[in-house]
Formats: structure tokens, C-alpha cells, sequence
């Protein structure tokens, strides 16, 4: 057995700690995030009021998705210390936040200055770059190729509302499109850990 | 029948003698298994191994006493939540080992693929 079979087997066993599915509710509860504020405006709720009303969802799913992970899921994969430098890889996505905080500020300042351009479909581009970059950042840090594809399933999302927005001219095609993304990320969630629980049964030792 | 030439015999004789002085403790699969996925971590409970390696509870038990026993690897007992908790390390012993184990398999390979008739 050579140095790469041995990183191989590293690789798998990290990325066997993701297969119940908790990349995809994450993903689904940060586009459900977006898409309820986005809604509820648009349904004559304030963006505040909006933002508080979708609040409360996200989080309870969090909190449920992270009991799920700490009663369910670990003890049926086990604890695990990887080595140091599989550690530094993971704290570098400390990058992931600082290139959103950047990347937010900049796309912020560009429609503070052409507010217009936000109700484009060029005014998506931005919408969409962000989290292709998010996730490719992840994906690379993590090591995990299927993030890149989420990236760009997410980065889709905001041009293809802002589209369909223009195109059936129905003012809540933006958000439905962010909610129905969201609910299929949320569903295959949902699938894995289904797949995870009849793989693994607790052992109890 | 066709000789081999000299160098060819040699070789074959220095990897009869490898493979006599093969580490047997390492070279047992489930051993093998479990210091493989105890390697690519720093630390692993039992859950961890039993779901990496596929034995079961029993085995895995016997062959981690061994290896215990060798001071290849170093096991902790804990209760966590007051469930008891086995975590499993391998040690500097272990890992030299380990990486010696496949250095040789490496090298009988090598030269069996090297040396005539060899795949």
C-alpha cells in the first residue's frame, strides 16, 4: 500500500461522516433561509417582519438536523479525531465565511449604487457567483466533489426565479423556485439518512 | 527448464527470506484492517472500527487484545454519558510497524513483478 491508497482511505472515511446527509439540510435550510423572507414580502410583510417570520423555521431545523446528528448519526458512525492535517483543511473553511462577508459587501455596495439592477436578470449574477464560489471553496476544503455541483445547482436557482419571474410574470416565481430548490435539498436529505439508518444500526458498545 | 539467471535467483531468495520475517502479528487481515483505518486517524472509538473494518464485535475484540498486548496500538476506556466508551489509538510502535509491513510487501512485490514469469 502506497502514501495516495492511504489518503484514498483517509478520504473515505471522512467523507463516510457526510453520507446521512447533513451537507443537503444544510443547504436546503440556508435556501429555505432565503426563499421564506423573500415570500413573506412578497406578500405584503415587511423585509424585517419577513426576516423574523422565516427565522424561528431555520433555526428549529437546524437545532433539529444538529440532535439528529448528536444522538442518531455519531453513535452509529462512531468518534472519530482525524489527523492534524486533515484538521487544518477543516479550519481553513474559516475562508468560506470571510469570502461570502467580501463577496456580500461587494455585490451590497454595487446595488446601493444602482438599485434598479437588483430586479435584473443580470442583477442575479452576483446571487449566483456567491455560493458557486461558497461551495467550491467548501468542496475544496473539504474534499468532497459534490459540493461543486451544489454550488452550481444553488448558483441556478437566482437566475432561473429572476427568469421564470419575467417569463410567467408571476411575482413569486423567484422565491417558489428558492423553495422548491430548497425542498429538494431538504428531500434528498431526507433519502440519505433513510439510506444511513439502514446501513448502520446503533451498536451500542 | 529453463535456469534463472543469477540475479534472478537472489532476488528470489532475499524475498523467501522477507517473507519469513514478515511481520505475523500486521499480516493477519483483520489486524491489517484494523491498523489501516486506525492509521489514516489520530484516535477511533470501537464503533468506528467495527463499522470501518466490517467485523464483529468479537473478533475485533480478540484481535485489538493482541495488538494491545503487542504495544502496537493503546486502548482507553471511558464511560461517556455513562455508556463505556473504547478508544482506540495507534501507537509510535504500531505505526512503525505498520509502515514497516508495507515497506516488505512492497518490496516482495515489486521484485516478484520484477523477476521472470513474475505478473
Amino acid at each position: 500500500m502506497d502514501n495516495t491508497e492511504e489518503k484514498q482511505i483517509e478520504r473515505r472515511v471522512f467523507t463516510s461522516f457526510f453520507q446521512a446527509g447533513f451537507i443537503e439540510a444544510f443547504t436546503g435550510i440556508f435556501l429555505l433561509q432565503l426563499g421564506l423572507p423573500a415570500l413573506f414580502s412578497r406578500s405584503g410583510f415587511g423585509d424585517w417582519q419577513s426576516a423574523l417570520f422565516a427565522l424561528p423555521i431555520a433555526l428549529i431545523l437546524l437545532i433539529v438536523v444538529l440532535l439528529v446528528r448528536r444522538f442518531v448519526v455519531i453513535p452509529r458512525l462512531g468518534h472519530v479525531k482525524f489527523l492534524p492535517e486533515r484538521r487544518r483543511r477543516i479550519s481553513k473553511l474559516i475562508i468560506v465565511p470571510i469570502i461570502t462577508l467580501i463577496a456580500g459587501a461587494i455585490v451590497g455596495y454595487i446595488f446601493s449604487e444602482n438599485a434598479s439592477l437588483r430586479h435584473t436578470f443580470v442583477g442575479q449574477i452576483p446571487f449566483s457567483l456567491i455560493p458557486i464560489i461558497v461551495f467550491s471553496a467548501a468542496a475544496y476544503f473539504l474534499d468532497m466533489k459534490r459540493l461543486y455541483v451544489y454550488g452550481v445547482i444553488v448558483g441556478l436557482t437566482f437566475p432561473l426565479g429572476k427568469y421564470l419571474e419575467t417569463a410567467i410574470v408571476s411575482r413569486n416565481a423567484l422565491p417558489v423556485t428558492i423553495l422548491s430548490i430548497a425542498f429538494v435539498f431538504l428531500g434528498i436529505a431526507i433519502v440519505f439518512l433513510v439510506a444511513f439508518l439502514r446501513k448502520y444500526q446503533e451498536t451500542g458498545v | 527448464m529453463k535456469e534463472l539467471p543469477n540475479r534472478g535467483k537472489k532476488q528470489t531468495t532475499d524475498s523467501l527470506s522477507e517473507i519469513m520475517n514478515i511481520d505475523r502479528l500486521v499480516h493477519s487481515p483483520a489486524r491489517l484492517s484494523i491498523l489501516t483505518y486506525l492509521s489514516v486517524v489520530e484516535e477511533g472509538d470501537a464503533v468506528y472500527l467495527l463499522n470501518q473494518t466490517g467485523l464483529t464485535w468479537g473478533n475485533l475484540s480478540a484481535n485489538v487484545t493482541r495488538l494491545q498486548e503487542a504495544g502496537y496500538i493503546e486502548v482507553v476506556k471511558e464511560f461517556k454519558a455513562k455508556k463505556p466508551h473504547t478508544l482506540l489509538k495507534l501507537t509510535d510502535k504500531g505505526r512503525k510497524a505498520f509502515q514497516g509491513y508495507q515497506n516488505k510487501m512492497k518490496g516482495l512485490l515489486d521484485i516478484k513483478s520484477l523477476s521472470p514469469g513474475g505478473t
